[in-house]
């Protein structure tokens, strides 16, 4: 399928006249998995920050499953948002709820007010549905441990299980492996890939590590001062690309 | 062969200066361009310190050589009071009695303010409250409760429910509305807001947000601080049975009126021990929830 799930057109923000993101545009298709790459302060979590609504951009449009966001208000606006499920660095789960309890809160956006009160009033098909996310991530072993007593990659494998059960189209990981260790990193971003392209779902994730995109992404899109200066395959990702993303300063200069 | 290895030329030499980590260069220290300003801030504020103590000395009589001259007085009450009557039927028994009651007073006034305190909590707490409005409506409303001390909740109460426990049940749960509401809500916005994010990028109602990303987060401190405030809420109803609101302050109020000290130090025996208990008990409950 060759369908843009997100598209971002000239999006533009600014922190105290300071420009952290300046006309950007991009697309993630279904069925791929794109990094975003750059320098501390390029811009790439403001980006999805918009996309999931975290921040508000100045200007710019944003496509969701084919809905402009900027039309959209209210009741609308959040069922159109729960389409992009986001991946935290920090993982953001409730350490004292079991793992179960965790991903059904994803779905959240589709179950009534009166129900969502507790856990206790989450309905077995809810539970069912959150167990085969939990199944997807390899996690349904530990479905009913707390999440404070797994490891960092398995809370963030538990994490993207909720993302999953909020049956979103694009999934937006800010970071999601900074704070594993390296064997856990691999196995989350294999994950992300295999969701990509098994699950058709359009994924993209910043990322700090550029081995971890050349081995896992499908393209590349790199940041520096707000704007995107590379797009393409991760093939293209040459070193001299990737010395001129990081090494901001000397081309400021 | 020997242990002990005798002296080598190289230790002495170890010793000696030439060997040793020169000390760091000397600078020196830059002059302070405000010291003077800050020198004077702090007489200023030592002189009005000491000027209000010396006011309050003087507003309150403070005057040890009263005490000193009167001692015999108080040896005279405390003589007084011992041995202390352990009657049974006449003391002990009504005594643990009123403590059961004073007890109960400490339990209903704490466990009847959580509805309260935690919708004011959730209202009143920077990151859970759904508008600026609410936000600064709860607060007065907290602050109001916590302002009016129990004892003049429970002396309305008795105008309208008559003297008794119930009037003080009353009190504690106004008070404590708006001091476990404050605490409350202090702790809700020192928690990690990282979850109730996530769920807002779920598209969860702020409701949902706080069902399932703030509360869960937050209620080992609730109940630590609700056990604390009942520790704090038994020994409140202990006073408020001095204005009419039952339990052993009765008791001991009307130990005193009637000058039987003997009395008077059974109960307070008996309000020490309930004391020791509560705080005990809800210390080791404490100390189970933070592990």
């Amino acid at each position: 399928m060759e369908q843009a799930a997100l598209k971002v057109q000239s999006l533009a923000k600014s922190f105290n006249g300071r420009r952290v993101l300046d006309d950007v545009d991009f697309e993630v298709k279904r069925g791929e998995l794109v990094a975003f790459l750059g320098a501390n302060g390029s811009g790439k979590s403001t980006t999805l920050k918009c996309v999931a609504g975290l921040t508000e951009p100045d200007a710019g449009r944003i496509e969701l499953d084919g809905a402009q966001l900027s039309q959209l208000g209210g009741r609308q606006l959040q069922l159109a948002r729960s389409k992009a499920a986001m991946v935290f660095q920090k993982i953001h789960l409730v350490p004292r709820r079991t793992a179960l309890d965790n991903v059904c809160a994803g779905a959240l956006a589709r179950v009534s007010s009166l129900a969502s009160v507790s856990p206790l009033f989450f309905s077995r098909e809810l539970r069912e549905e959150a167990m085969g996310c939990l199944e997807r991530v390899g996690m349904a072993d530990r479905a009913l441990d707390r999440v404070g007593r797994l490891s960092g990659g398995q809370q963030q494998r538990v994490a993207v299980a909720r993302a999953l059960c909020q049956r979103a189209s694009v999934l937006l990981a800010d970071e999601p492996v900074s704070a594993l260790d390296p064997n856990a990193a691999e196995h989350v971003m294999e994950l992300l890939a295999e969701l990509a392209h098994n699950e058709n779902l359009a994924v993209a994730a910043v990322l700090h590590q550029p081995d971890l995109a050349l081995r896992h992404a499908d393209r590349a899109i790199g940041l520096m001062h707000g704007r995107i200066t590379f797009d393409g395959p991760v093939a293209s990702l040459n070193q001299s690309v990737l010395d001129t993303l990081y090494s901001p300063e000397r081309n400021a200069a | 062969m020997s242990l002990q290895t005798p002296p080598r030329p190289m230790d002495t030499a170890l010793e000696s200066a030439s060997v040793r980590t020169p000390a760091p260069a000397k600078l020196p220290v830059p002059a302070d361009p405000h010291r003077g300003r800050k020198a004077m801030l702090w007489g200023t504020a030592t002189a009005v310190i000491v000027m209000l103590h010396l006011l309050a000395v003087a507003g309150t009589d403070f005057d040890p050589t009263l005490l000193v001259d009167g001692w015999q007085g108080m040896a005279r009450f405390i003589s007084d009071a011992f041995p202390p009557n352990l009657d049974w039927e006449e003391v002990i028994k009504p005594g643990l009695e009123a403590t059961l009651v004073t007890l109960w007073i400490g339990l209903l006034g704490t466990t009847l303010s959580i509805p309260s305190a935690l919708l004011l909590a959730v209202l009143a707490s920077r990151t859970t409250s759904p508008h600026p409005v609410a936000y600064q409506v709860s607060r007065a409303i907290l602050s109001f409760f916590r302002a009016v001390p129990d004892i003049v909740f429970a002396l309305i109460f008795v105008t309208a429910v008559g003297l008794g426990p119930f009037a003080g049940v009353l009190a504690l749960i106004c008070h404590n509305t708006g001091v476990m509401g404050k605490l409350w809500a202090e702790s809700m916005e020192e928690t990690d807001q990282g979850p109730q994010e996530a769920l807002s990028t779920a598209g969860a109602s702020r409701l949902q947000q706080i069902a399932h990303g703030s509360l869960p987060l937050v209620i080992p401190q609730f109940v630590g601080l609700l056990l604390y405030r009942f520790d704090v809420n038994v020994r409140s109803s202990l006073v408020l049975g001095l204005v009419g609101a039952g339990g052993i302050g009765l008791l001991i109020n009307q130990a005193i009126k009637s000058f039987q000290f003997d009395t008077m130090l059974t109960h307070i025996i008996i309000v020490l021990i309930l004391i020791i208990v509560v705080d005990q008990a809800s210390g080791f409950v404490r100390r189970k929830l933070a592990v």
